[in-house]
């Protein structure tokens, strides 16, 4: 039976990730994350996995690094500082094509700015971030529930593409208690690993995993694989929902805390008699750029309303996506403060009145 | 007479007591930080407190206790 519990976004995110077969967890605490650490500190022992508390979160990237070259389902986690300090070994799993899981609980920046939930972290998770052409697969939860299935669903994508899989939550996201219903059977798909660094068993030659590549021909070709497997990332990863898009004339674009904002504003927009849809990325990247792109077609779309918990970020590829078709408009928070439902109105209010 | 006391090291300073509660005398406080780096809540006239224990039910993380 299917059991239902009411838990911490936080520690749901720690209990999927063991779902999941991750028995190796390296982290350094953070607030707003550090529930993650304490439920793997509690949970490794009993199952004889490996926690390690780190000496910071430089150590903890590069134990992760170590861990997936030996083929071990592996994560760790942190906060929108303690992600800037890891981006060095984001690149360096990206040069060596090893599958890892990694979770970022953003708070409010820049610098050590606040513990307070902020969306800020974008362009340094969708772009790069660390060094050289590369890509991570974003995934932005929305929910508890989402935590769940969508860090269980990261693992298996992290093995698939041998790639560094980023979730990227919220302060509100890891602190928030709702009910979570747990399945009996995880979806754990197995990969094949034989790339993994776990002795030579017999063969004549032993694995190497490795990004360094000093002649250029070789690594122009290693980055040319690299894009072409970033490309088929785009072109079968791609996630979102869509909401109210039909007979919409002002679409809502929204990822995270923020759409569960702009859901509610949708009803009370009816209400007005404004007619109001959303698209909920749920990948970051791959972005779901077609789709948008689409809607920005539609006859009866007259608006796009971008709301985020930053100066904007995500509102640049929904510009890309849109391409000029339709306007684009803007309204964020920082610093840690939650746009209200009405403030979000009076922007649609504003927007259907032309005055924007 | 009802006392209410709260486990200040586990509030994430979110303010749902403060919303519910019937006498107003809920406040999360600004001058104060506990070990996770929020503001706990904190009741500003015990006197007034009438044990309802909506603030107790409400909180997600088990921080508040009353007492009757």
């Amino acid at each position: 039976m299917a059991k239902r519990v009411l838990m911490k976004g936080n520690e749901v995110i720690a209990e999927a990730a063991i779902r999941a077969g991750c028995r190796q967890y390296f982290g350094y605490p953070i607030t707003p994350q550090t529930e993650v650490m304490h439920y793997m500190a509690k949970r490794m022992v009993q199952i004889g996995g490996s926690f390690v508390q780190a000496e910071s979160e430089v150590a903890a990237i590069n134990m992760v690094y170590g861990a997936s070259s030996a083929g071990a389902r592996v994560l760790t986690s942190s906060s929108s500082p303690g992600i800037s300090l890891k981006q060095e070994g984001f690149s360096y799993i990206a040069g060596a094509e090893l599958p890892a899981v990694v979770v970022n609980i953003v708070r409010a920046g820049p610098g050590l700015g606040g513990i307070l939930p902020a969306q800020g972290d974008y362009f340094q998770a969708t772009k790069g971030g660390g060094h050289g052409d590369y890509r991570n697969i974003v995934i932005a939860p929305a929910s508890v529930q989402e935590l769940y299935e969508l860090t269980v669903e990261a693992f298996n994508l992290a093995d698939k593409y041998r790639m560094l899989v980023l979730i990227l939550g919220d302060g509100t996201l890891g602190q928030m208690m709702e009910p979570v219903l747990f399945r009996d059977e995880e979806p754990i798909v197995t990969y094949d690993k034989s790339w993994a660094t776990t002795g030579r068993a017999g063969k004549a030659e032993h694995n190497t995993i490795t990004s360094i590549y000093i002649d250029p021909d070789q690594l122009e070709m290693k980055n040319r694989e690299l894009q072409a497997k970033y490309q088929v990332v785009s072109e079968h990863e791609v996630r979102f929902e869509t909401m109210n898009i039909e007979g919409a004339e002002i679409v809502f674009t929204a990822f995270g805390t923020c759409s569960r904002i702009c859901r509610n504003v949708i009803r009370q927009a009816a209400e007005l008699g404004i007619k109001v849809g959303m698209i909920r990325p749920i990948t970051l990247w791959p972005f779901p750029s077609e789709e948008i792109a689409r809607i920005a077609a539609l006859p009866q779309v007259k608006a796009f309303l971008d709301i985020e918990l930053n100066a904007g970020q995500m509102v640049e590829d929904v510009r890309l996506a849109v391409n000029g078709v339709k306007p684009v408009h803007f309204f964020g928070r920082m610093g840690g403060n939650l746009p209200t439902q009405k403030e979000i109105l009076e922007q649609l209010i504003a927007i259907q009145k032309g005055e924007q | 007479m009802a006392r209410v006391t709260f486990r200040d090291d586990r509030c994430k300073g979110c303010g749902l007591c403060v919303s519910v509660c019937p006498k107003k005398i809920l406040l999360v406080d600004k001058d104060r930080l506990n070990s996770k780096g929020y503001h706990p809540v904190v009741c500003v006239d015990q006197s007034a407190c009438i044990g309802c224990t909506f603030c107790a039910v409400q909180c997600p993380d088990s921080v508040i206790t009353v007492e009757k």
